[in-house]
């Protein structure tokens, strides 16, 4: 073996857990939208309709804190480098193997990510973490500490490869390397 | 006899009287005033000169001459003279192509025979052409080609010495206009002649050229394409089976290819050669075949064109060894060998369902399915045991799942094989191999639709899809089975729990089955759904909401037959609410079911809609009108017809179905309708108990009335709104009635009262503007209203309300006339223009420009308004020079006014309008940007947008400015609601894709920076956008150095 899985087990797109898609499915029926008729509009009063709906989601008041699906939705949607599917399909990134404590009373807040290598001695273990990484570096606001790291047992160097991706000298001189940052990048093109 | 010499002179620089000479010497060789035989004397002395041109325009001479010549006009022996004169011209290279263009004249001659065809195909294949230029390359096999088209029998009679020599002849040919000619004939010499002999040079003569990488020239000039080279030649490589040996190993070796274009190009001649060499020779191939291709489909994703390829090549190998194979595939046929060995391996994969190369076995083995009925019986045959057994296996329902996903390929294989049910094809010889599984089957998909837990939804969407294909399959199911398949459905979209994703599915499922048993829709799902709706609000049960209900009924009603079902039961329904003493929801909702069934007929069922006057309008309108006039409790409960919620769909309902009907019976909808509305004359629409009190009391249009009879007003609008211009309005004054519901409009506090005033008004004046003096008459109406706001800027008072009504009266009937192309419309836009500067109407005459620009319902093509073309862009070009110059000069105060008018301009403009004026609007958007307004904000962004990506030249000057706001709309939450955060970091993420990276370059670190407080923001949309513009601004190169 060369640290390759030609045929890996892949999940269901659609059974992963995602918020994404409950947000655009929210659809209204023509019978059931509001009691204002559609001839009532008058341009010269007041705002359009659509700036005093009650959604919620135009609503500063009500905070929606970034949250391990966040994150999972963030890193689920990186390529793998040797197969054209997600790491959520994968299931090298998993919802459950994600832990954020986001306390807004601290300074620092901290994101856990572990992954699963599709088999025990896969030889891009580094490079997924790295990718992973470089996606949560670029788009989460700095107070957040990360914390990539291969789930215990899941791999034969999970402690050489953890002590790689955490080692921020280390990270450093990987992200100068440009065929790695040339591979991390095709990783990330995918992201959704 | 001085034609030659004229000829010669003239050929190169004035060929028309070139080609005037040589008509002229043919007419006087067919008048007999010349011998054919003289004319080529006097080529002699030219024919000897030292000069090439000479000769060759010499011969030019005589070929264009017998050009001009009847095919009747030259006699045997001439044919013969002539053919053997220009075969001997051959030896002189240099008149090539005038030769051959002589000889391909010749050869129409009805006179040509068959020793003159031999004669010139043996001296044309002697020619040594690669080194005469491609023009002249062309000449001679255009001669080739029609030789082929008109003397086949005698270039076949030639044997092998043409096969040779036409190959030897046409080596090393690289044009592409000439290789086309080539391909098609040598594509006739390999179906036709005797090949045998020359399988190794024609082989090679042909495969030289494949892969074809050739790209066209720019200016190609013959539109040949690099598809239609390969296509000829695909055609050439498997029109004889004789290649098959020499073909496949060759293919097989290419299939390694790098390039993507040449592996799909190898996989469809592969599949051109399975198809047409035949049985015999596939089956020695067809292993080898097998092994070589099937890398391509099962380390393939999804939606791979070479896995596509591919299948259609393991499917064509499948599809010609079924030859001959009528009811099934004895195990010693080729078919049976081949199919064995792609099931083993299929097979081997599918035990672990969830793998990578599970789904490409799965497609395979489907897509192998549909090669024959005898390959589909085989197939299913071999694989349905092992499959079910591994689903008995399966030790979760994800695997169990992916399982199914694998026989629902199947099922699609066996519906593509026998057909839906329903299609005429011819009767059935096999029964369908899954006959044998149904009970089976029926069992695991119900199981695990209905009963696996609601959150299993991918798993219950397999077998949904499934049941579907089973259902829809001829002759699998029996009616009893689909109408279980029914009852799950119609339970599905009834529970109100469900996933709106599964819902669709079953109802997609239903209508799909409505198709082909529509019976099995009205007897079942019909009656189960009818049953659910309540007999009144008060009764509903929240947890079966009855407008999901009415939804899927209104979905599943869009055949004639079911929609007539519906209409009666829910007409009937909804007295039974209003007996009930309904609130407004629940009759708007039944009224907006029959709307949407309505609304979503196509164009072509407008007869039909028609029928529905009788059956909706005049009831409705009864319904309605009665219980104003009569105050008896029989019709109190009808009162609530007059809220506007339900005025308004009642109101639409009438507009389409007036819509539809003919003239003549429009002039007496409008005549009834005027009687009641306006007139207050009995109406043979009203019941007599009713008519003479309708006719007394109602009077929707007098100041007079209450809330309840003037709210009627609307329906007469939707009503008008469906009426031919051409219809005359009868008994009625167009200008007074405006001028009645100006003064209505503009007193009324209610907004729905007021609006359908004024699309009344706008409807009037655009369609019904007929009478002598209805113009002038309107125009005073319009001059009286401004005059009042000019009156009151002049006395210099506080803003009035009354006065800003009238206003907004003008501009509805502006964009009325304005549309028609009415010239007073632009005159009054000019001072609507002119108002933007004034404090008071200033912020009503910006939002104007929403009207005149914007679409309604009312005033559309559909509703047989008159709507000029392109009056939108002249409104625009008038409009936006007055705006620019008054903004440079307004005072702080109006510079708003003049930046909302443009924003709402822009807004209502197609952007190739805007863009030609982008360069001078950018810095008026730029400081929309900075105004409180949301709606002018999003409107400028909007507009930004289409512009970064549309003319990206205009944005150049201002990315700095433009970013920087951009950045501070997304960044500063105080004043910007998230919905204009969002717009912003959209716009900010189309630079990097639209404008050049050395223009955003210096901005790249600044940008990235800011955006982290975007990161950070409360509302998780923005911080979504947030990211996609950060990674987008990312990945902007830094250039090498």
């Amino acid at each position: 073996m060369d640290g390759k899985n030609a045929n890996p087990t892949i999940l269901n797109a659609s059974d992963l857990p995602t918020r994404r898609q409950a947000q655009q499915k929210k659809v209204t029926s023509p019978l059931t939208c509001g009691l204002v008729p559609a001839y009532a509009q008058d341009p010269f009063v007041g705002n359009n309709v659509e700036f005093s709906d009650p959604d919620e989601s135009q609503d500063d008041s009500v905070v929606e804190p970034i949250d391990e699906q966040e994150i999972y939705d963030l890193i689920a949607t990186i390529s793998d480098p040797e197969h054209p599917l997600t790491l959520g399909e994968l299931a090298v990134v998993q919802l459950q193997h994600i832990r954020v404590t986001d306390d807004p009373s601290e300074i620092i807040s901290n994101v856990l990510v572990e992954l699963t290598p599709t088999i025990n001695h896969c030889s891009l273990a580094t490079v997924i973490g790295l990718g992973v990484r470089v996606r949560l570096e670029q788009a989460l606001p700095p107070r957040f500490r990360l914390d990539v790291r291969i789930r215990e047992g899941t791999h034969a160097t999970g402690q050489q490869v953890n002590k790689q991706l955490n080692d921020k000298e280390r990270v450093a001189s990987a992200l100068e390397n440009e065929t790695l940052m040339g591979v991390v990048g095709k990783m990330l093109e995918t992201c959704k | 006899m001085l034609s030659p010499r004229l000829y010669i002179l003239n050929v190169a620089k004035d060929p028309t009287e070139a080609n005037r000479i040589s008509k002229e010497s043919a007419k006087q060789i067919q008048d007999k005033e010349l011998k054919l035989l003289d004319l080529v004397q006097s080529l002699g002395e030219y024919l000897t000169d030292d000069d090439k041109t000479t000769r060759a325009k010499a011969i030019g001479y005589l070929s264009s001459v017998l050009g001009y010549l009847d095919p009747k006009a030259l006699s045997r022996q001439q044919v013969a003279v002539i053919a053997q004169f220009l075969c001997d011209r051959l030896e002189d290279e240099t008149g090539l192509r005038e030769t051959s263009q002589g000889l391909f004249a010749l050869q129409k001659s009805s006179r040509f025979g068959r020793e003159e065809a031999t004669l010139v195909s043996s001296a044309i294949c002697k020619v040594d052409l690669q080194k005469h230029p491609q023009g002249t390359r062309f000449a001679v096999l255009t001669l080739i080609d029609s030789l082929m088209a008109n003397r086949r029998d005698v270039l076949k009679a030639m044997g092998g010495k043409f096969v040779t020599g036409f190959t030897e002849l046409v080596g090393g040919e690289k044009d592409p206009r000439n290789l086309m000619i080539v391909f098609s004939l040598v594509k006739v010499i390999l179906v036709e002649f005797d090949i045998v002999p020359h399988i190794e040079i024609l082989f090679d003569a042909v495969y030289c050229y494949f892969p074809i990488t050739f790209k066209p020239p720019p200016d190609d000039p013959y539109g040949i394409t690099a598809q239609d080279l390969k296509l000829r030649l695909r055609e050439c490589i498997a029109s004889t089976k004789y290649f098959a040996g020499h073909t496949f190993p060759q293919l097989i070796e290419k299939l390694d290819s790098t390039s993507l274009s040449v592996k799909k190009d190898v996989l469809q001649t592969i599949t051109a050669c399975a198809l047409s060499y035949g049985p015999q020779t596939i089956s020695t191939h067809s292993t080898q075949l097998w092994d070589a291709v099937k890398f391509e489909v099962l380390n393939s994703t999804e939606e791979d064109e070479l896995a596509t390829e591919a299948l259609l090549a393991i499917r064509a190998i499948a599809e010609t060894l079924s030859f001959g194979l009528k009811f099934s595939a004895p195990t010693a046929s080729p078919l049976a060998r081949y199919l064995s060995g792609i099931v083993k391996e299929c097979l081997k994969l599918l035990q672990e369902p969830q793998q990578k190369q599970a789904k490409p076995a799965g497609n395979i083995l489907s897509k192998s399915a549909t090669a024959s009925t005898v390959a589909h019986l085989f197939i299913v045959e071999k694989t349905m045991p092992a499959l079910l057994l591994i689903h008995g296996d399966a030790d979760s329902l994800a695997k169990q799942r992916a399982l199914m996903e694998i026989l629902n390929m199947l099922f699609q294989s066996s519906l593509q094989t026998f057909g839906a049910w329903g299609d005429s094809t011819s009767e059935q010889v096999h029964s369908n191999p899954f006959t044998e599984y149904i009970d089976k089957l029926f069992e695991m998909y119900s199981q695990a639709l209905m009963g696996s837990l609601r959150e299993e939804v991918s798993l219950r969407i397999t077998a949904l899809k499934g049941l579907v294909l089973l259902c829809t399959t001829r002759r699998l199911f029996q009616e009893n089975e689909i109408g279980m398949v029914v009852q799950y459905f119609d339970q599905v979209l009834l529970e109100v729990e469900e996933k709106e994703e599964i819902k669709e599915l079953a109802l997609q499922g239903l209508k799909d089955i409505s198709k082909i048993k529509p019976n099995l829709i009205m007897d079942i799902t019909f009656p189960a759904f009818m049953a659910q709706l309540p007999d009144s609000e008060k009764e509903a049960d929240p947890s079966k909401p009855y407008t999901a209900t009415l939804e899927a009924l209104a979905k599943l009603s869009s055949g004639r037959a079911v929609f007539q079902v519906l209409l009666t039961r829910l007409l009937n329904k909804l007295d039974i609410v209003l007996r009930e003493k309904s609130g407004p929801m629940y009759p708007r909702a039944i009224l907006s079911t029959l709307l949407y069934v309505l609304q979503k007929q196509p164009e072509s069922n407008q007869e039909d809609i028609k029928a529905y006057f009788a059956r909706l309008v005049v009831p409705l309108l009864t319904k309605t009108i009665i219980p104003m006039v009569d105050n008896t409790s029989e019709f109190e409960d009808f009162r609530i017809m007059a809220n506007d919620s339900i005025l308004d769909v009642t109101g639409r309902l009438f507009n389409i179905i007036i819509r539809s009907l003919e003239f003549e019976e429009q002039i007496n909808v409008s005549r009834q309708l005027i009687n009641i509305f306006v007139l207050g004359i009995p109406s043979e629409y009203i019941p007599r108990t009713h008519a003479e009190i309708v006719a007394r009391d109602f009077k929707p249009l007098q100041q007079t009335a209450n809330k309840e009879q003037s709210g009627c007003t609307i329906l007469l609008t939707y009503a008008l709104a469906g009426l031919r211009r051409e219809v005359v309005l009868a008994a009625l004054s167009t200008p007074e009635l405006i001028q009645q519901n100006v003064e209505l409009a503009t007193r009324t506090a209610r907004s729905t009262q007021r609006m359908a005033h004024l699309y009344l008004i706008a409807l009037l004046a655009n369609k019904w503007m007929k009478k002598p003096g209805d113009s002038e008459l309107l125009q005073k109406i319009t001059a009286d209203l401004l005059e009042s706001v000019s009156s009151s800027i002049l006395a210099s008072r506080e803003y009035d309300n009354l006065v800003g009504q009238k206003l907004q009266t003008v501009l509805w009937i502006t964009k009325a006339i304005v549309v028609r192309g009415d010239k007073y419309g632009t005159e009054v836009t000019e001072k609507v223009v002119t108002l933007l500067g004034d404090k008071n109407y200033g912020p009503i005459a910006s939002k104007g420009f929403v009207v005149l620009l914007g679409d309604d319902e009312f005033i559309t093509k559909s509703n047989y308004a008159i709507i000029r073309p392109l009056t939108k862009q002249k409104i625009f070009t008038f409009c936006v020079p007055k705006i620019v110059e008054g903004f440079r000069t307004a005072d702080s105060t109006t510079k708003p006014n003049y930046l909302v008018a443009l924003s709402n301009i822009l807004r209502n403009m197609p952007p190739a309008v805007i863009l030609p004026e982008l360069g001078r609007l950018l810095p008026l958007l730029l400081q929309s940007l900075d105004l409180p307004d949301p709606n002018v904000k999003s409107a400028t962004i909007e507009t930004l947008l289409i512009t970064v990506t549309e003319s990206a030249d205009a944005m150049k000057e201002h990315i700095s400015s433009l970013s920087a706001r951009l950045l501070n709309a997304c960044t500063n939450r105080e004043e910007n609601p998230p919905r204009i955060r969002s717009a912003a970091l959209r716009c900010l993420k189309v630079f990097p894709r639209a404008l050049r990276t050395d223009l955003l370059l210096p901005y790249k670190r600044q940008v990235i920076r800011s955006l982290v407080t975007a990161l950070d923001d409360p509302k998780r949309n923005v911080r979504k956008e947030a990211v996609d513009c950060r990674a987008r601004w990312y990945s902007l190169d830094e250039p090498e150095d």
